[in-house]
């Protein structure tokens, strides 16, 4: 993918997206069910995104280095950096708009909308189509399920126990 | 702005794990430690960048930013908590790649797919929480995440049809109660 295709891929998915991995639904459509980028990857951009430091949104520049190295990690950083700082003409201009009720309403809808299509990906992340998943492979999902939600767990924790498990049992 | 940059490079470098522990550690230098916003400053900037795309604490170094410091302050503060962050992550990825073909890394991945999987679908779970309505209001809202689960698992429209027919419906029928998702948002 060329420098600048990736550049608007990644803003386009990031402006449209609320939250760091609100992002990874659109991205899988636009990445992996194109051929860009394969699963295992997008997994793999998501543990580095989880173990690594700052912001969990940050697993996208893991994703565009593996694309295009520095280069994609540069462009994924810019990329999705600058659609969050809309706030700032925004509060300055429209504070009142943005408090209102029917803005609150958009953003309820894309939040909900969003928390759909994360559901159907971490279901397609855990029981890829076309493959059947090891009864310990559920059982790690339901856990780190229930980890994230209760948020008692460090994230880093529950990549690293998956992976544990995963070389324990898988080999 | 020398001291805003090292606080922002501390947050950046010193916050594993993602969003809460990086808006612990902004919250604990910029109010608590360094006294640069009060409680009531933070909170707010913190509320605004609920609203925002994308990253919502790379708006929310933005704004501190700017509070503190104005036009430079924006650039100081996001640069300075995502650059070396984002050069840990890439310096992370470079490393994973020298064994991703080693048989132990491919386990590893394995256990690590449903991992990040089911991570996936308990921050869904935060997001449904945080910004569904009680009483029957909330049937309609579960019904929005079931069509948008139900449209992405079963049919190959875009997501992004969905987000924005899902944010139109909610300016026009959902807007009676602030939404409020500190925890999913902070992701």
């Amino acid at each position: 993918m060329e420098p600048l295709q990736l550049f608007l891929v990644l803003l386009k998915d990031s402006a449209l997206a609320l939250g760091g991995l609100g992002s990874l639904p659109l991205l899988r459509q636009d990445l992996v069910a194109t051929g860009v980028v394969t699963d295992a990857q997008l997994v793999e951009a998501l543990a580095i995104g989880r173990l690594s430091t700052g912001p969990s949104g940050l697993w996208v520049v893991s994703l565009g280095y593996q694309m295009s190295g520095p280069l994609g990690a540069a462009i994924a950083l810019v990329a999705s950096s600058l659609p969050p700082l809309v706030i700032l003409p925004a509060t300055a201009v429209a504070r009142r708009w943005l408090l209102s009720v029917p803005f609150a309403g958009l953003v309820r809808g894309a939040a909900l909308a969003t928390a759909g299509l994360l559901c159907a990906t971490g279901v397609s992340l855990i029981a890829p189509a076309g493959d059947v998943p090891s009864w310990w492979q559920v059982a790690v999902g339901i856990a780190a399920a229930a980890f994230t939600y209760q948020g008692r767990l460090h994230p880093a924790v529950v990549v690293i126990g998956g992976a544990g498990l995963g070389i324990l049992l898988a080999r | 702005m020398r001291e805003l940059a090292k606080i922002f490079i501390a947050v950046g470098t010193q916050s594993v794990g993602g969003g809460t522990s990086v808006l612990l550690l902004l919250r604990r230098f910029l109010v608590e430690r360094e006294h640069r916003l009060s409680e009531r400053e933070f909170t707010e900037a913190w509320a605004l960048c609920q609203l925002s795309p994308g990253i919502h604490l790379v708006a929310l170094a933005g704004l501190l930013g700017q509070r503190i410091a104005g036009r430079r302050g924006v650039l100081v503060a996001v640069a300075g908590m995502m650059i070396p962050a984002a050069t840990i992550t890439a310096a992370m990825t470079a490393a994973y790649g020298l064994i991703a073909g080693e048989p132990i890394a491919r386990a590893a991945l394995a256990g690590m797919a449903p991992a990040t999987g089911g991570m996936t679908l308990g921050l869904a779970i935060v997001l449904v929480n945080g910004a569904r309505r009680h009483g029957l209001r909330a049937t309609v809202d579960i019904a929005l995440v079931a069509v948008a689960f139900a449209v992405l698992w079963a049919t190959t429209l875009s997501s992004v049809a969905v987000i924005v027919v899902a944010a139109t419906f909610g300016a026009l029928f959902l807007g009676r109660e602030r939404p409020t998702s500190p925890e999913g948002a902070s992701e």
